[in-house]
């Protein structure tokens, strides 16, 4: 047990730091306003994650076969904090990288991989996540989008909500049930569905956290190919869970709080309020709080790195990201004070943003459950 | 980076347990405590094992010393392990006739272990002093909280200062210690806890079936394992300021939560002194005043982290 960097992974850092301040326009800030899923960004990223490709830097943790460089989980992670500490320059891009790539890794034919490994790690793609309906959210085993086969393809039919990034996703992680007769997690199948195909409308859901952040996405008798079934039909639900393990870690959260924390000091500072004990106390709290969800994902990487199956692991460290975020965004409105109410200003946008952090990726409830009884033996109800 | 045990260290932990599963767990904590005595037999064990040194050892260092406090206390032994073996290792190169008490110059408040130390280590801003005590000089303080208190008012103008720059030292690795021994106890707390929901039957199910209960513990659970790894972190770092101070800050605010909620569900029979909860939970909220308490512990934090001199 010992809580070094290498030496490797010192220098990655500080030569990705160094490429980031180089690459990074000096607008950056106006650009990442509204997140990963606003227009200017995602525009942004499909050239900035090429350019981390050609490093060899966006997938460097996949093996090599899939356009990876068998590198350590580690120098990945360290990538995550560096771009999240950053408002995500990846965009979108950062969950296929994260998750989905992983997903078509494990499950995928020969030629789902060729198609779509190559062009996620080279970074020019967007995907979009089409898990959760109107009436299935954090119950996502109660699903309806119905799937149903006809020759050599499925006839897709349902609805998906609150999907992030649909609007320039190219590809939809889809998620159907392909029984009709089935209930819950049996009869679940994963499409891999391109986003063009006729009968797919996208619609932007407004919402107070942010521009294009969420969509509804209808499917109306779309014809979905076979050969983008991910994995055996009826037998998605282990596709979603090897695949919810990962985004739950996926984004680098504490590395934005943790910045935030850092403009939040230097306010304080500019202000004579470093020497007001309580204000002392406040950074503190949040800080140790940061800190602690940082070294509690460190724990999962940590795991992924010794080739341990994703354990409950990810939802405490998840739990722990959002106390922290939620705090720190608290502490924002407080040292920004009426400001803060001002439309694009730092206050702002921390606060709205981490307005979603105990319901997005799976509700805090929810992940506070599995802990409960995957880590505590505690009985379900 | 790598937080998996080497061999070495499991081995260590696993024998460390067989040893502790002896020699320390709640019941003879409250039959010492009920003495107000000190556990002078546990602490004899753990030196001749050299558990109680491991950190001046070839092949350990202050993590293992770290894992050490933190197995000890989960198991409610009530001994000066974190002063011993993180503190005065952290301040100076030989060690100090044991046991050794910690206080702060400016806090006249009780002190933990001082009517049975040998030596009072005291924190005096730039310098820590280390002061010979004379068997009785301290006063016994009747408490509650399970550790024997006592007050040194006469000590404090002994001794010898040790170099500029030993104050901070000392609050450094006492704040290590405080957060490791903390992590320990919280453990326990919250693993008595557990047993207790599973099998405390009313409404016609055990009560930790009820969703409510299990998310306040699942909570609980994510502060004990951040509280537990910010801990080991530090120690492994060498206690540097801002580590050790978020570490300390994250593990008393986790202690009083866990506090409040594990005597919440532990219902009325977790406050009787024949259930063994209070023996750690008391403990926590004497650890969560002690060296200034968390507000103290976050100011560090935020000084060291902020501010060029902390």
């Amino acid at each position: 047990m010992e809580f070094s960097w290498s030496d490797e992974e010192v220098r990655f850092r500080r030569e990705l730091v160094a490429f980031l301040e180089q690459v990074l326009p000096p607008d950056w800030e106006q650009i990442s306003k509204d997140g990963p899923g606003g227009d200017g960004q995602a525009r942004f990223s499909r050239e900035f994650a090429a350019r981390l490709a050609e490093r060899g830097w966006l997938t460097q943790h996949w093996p090599r076969r899939y356009g990876g460089s068998d590198a350590s989980p580690w120098l990945h992670a360290i990538l995550g904090e560096e771009m999240w500490a950053r408002g995500e320059p990846r965009g979108p891009q950062y969950m296929n990288v994260n998750w989905i790539g992983p997903a078509i890794m494990e499950y995928g034919t020969e030629a789902q991989k060729q198609q779509h490994l190559s062009r996620i790690s080279r970074g020019d793609v967007l995907w979009c996540q089409g898990f959760s309906e109107p009436e299935a959210g954090s119950d996502l085993a109660a699903l309806r989008t119905l799937a149903l086969r006809d020759g050599d393809d499925y006839v897709v039919n349902g609805s998906k909500i609150w999907t992030s990034y649909a609007n320039h996703a190219e590809f939809c992680f889809l998620l159907v049930r392909t029984d009709p007769a089935s209930r819950r997690q049996r009869g679940i199948t994963v499409l891999l569905m391109p986003m063009d195909l006729p009968g797919v409308e996208v619609r932007e859901i407004p919402a107070v956290v942010g521009e294009r952040y969420f969509h509804e996405v209808f499917l109306d008798g779309v014809r979905v190919p076979v050969a983008c079934r991910l994995g055996p039909e009826g037998e998605g639900w282990a596709v979603v869970s090897y695949a919810l393990q990962y985004e739950r870690v996926g984004a680098a959260r504490y590395a934005r709080a943790s910045l935030t924390l850092d403009r939040l000091a230097e306010h304080a500072s500019q202000r004579g309020w470093l020497e007001d004990p309580r204000v002392l106390e406040r950074l503190g709290e949040a800080s140790a709080l940061v800190d602690a969800a940082r070294i509690l994902t460190y724990r999962v990487i940590d795991q992924r790195a010794h080739g341990l199956p994703p354990s409950a692991d990810t939802n405490v460290a998840r739990v722990a990201g959002t106390r922290a975020e939620q705090a720190v965004a608290e502490l924002a409105l407080e040292l920004f004070g009426t400001e803060s109410l001002v439309h694009g200003s730092f206050g702002d946008a921390q606060f709205r943003s981490a307005m979603t952090a105990g319901v997005a990726v799976g509700a805090s409830e929810v992940q506070l459950n599995l802990i409960a009884s995957r880590l505590l033996g505690l009985p379900r109800e | 980076m790598d937080l998996e045990p080497s061999q070495e260290q499991a081995a260590i932990l696993e024998a460390l347990e067989r040893l502790l599963e002896q020699h320390a767990g709640a019941r003879r904590a409250v039959a010492l405590g009920a003495k107000g005595e000190y556990d002078h037999e546990l602490e004899r064990v753990l030196s001749e094992s050299g558990f109680a040194d491991v950190a001046r050892s070839e092949e350990a260092g202050p993590l293992e010393a770290a894992l050490v406090v933190e197995a000890v206390a989960r198991h409610a032994g009530a001994v000066a392990l974190g002063a011993r073996t993180l503190v005065v290792p952290g301040v100076q190169e030989a060690p100090l006739e044991g046991p050794v008490a910690l206080a702060r110059a400016d806090d006249a408040g009780p002190v933990r272990y001082a009517c049975h130390a040998r030596t009072l280590l005291l924190d005096e801003g730039e310098v820590a002093r280390v002061i010979e005590l004379e068997p009785g000089e301290a006063e016994p303080v009747p408490s509650q909280f399970g550790y024997p208190l006592g007050r040194l008012e006469t000590a404090r103008r002994r001794g010898q200062a040790c170099p500029t720059g030993s104050g901070e030292r000392m609050r450094c690795w006492w704040r290590v210690a405080l957060a490791a021994e903390a992590a320990g106890t919280m453990r326990a707390a919250l693993d008595l806890t557990l047993e207790y929901v599973r099998q405390r039957r009313q409404f016609g199910r055990a009560i930790g079936s009820f969703q409510a209960l299990q998310h306040r513990l699942a909570e609980c659970h994510v502060l004990v394992e951040g509280s537990r790894w910010l801990a080991r972190e530090a120690a492994w770092q060498g206690a540097p300021a801002l580590a050790a101070a978020r570490a300390a800050a994250h593990a008393g605010a986790a202690a009083a939560r866990v506090f409040a909620e594990t005597h919440q569900l532990s219902g009325a029979i977790g406050f009787t002194r024949e259930h063994d909860l209070h023996v750690f939970s008391m403990r926590l909220v004497a650890l969560g005043l002690e060296l200034g308490g968390v507000a103290g512990h976050r100011r560090a934090t935020a000084r060291a982290r902020w501010l060029a001199t902390p």
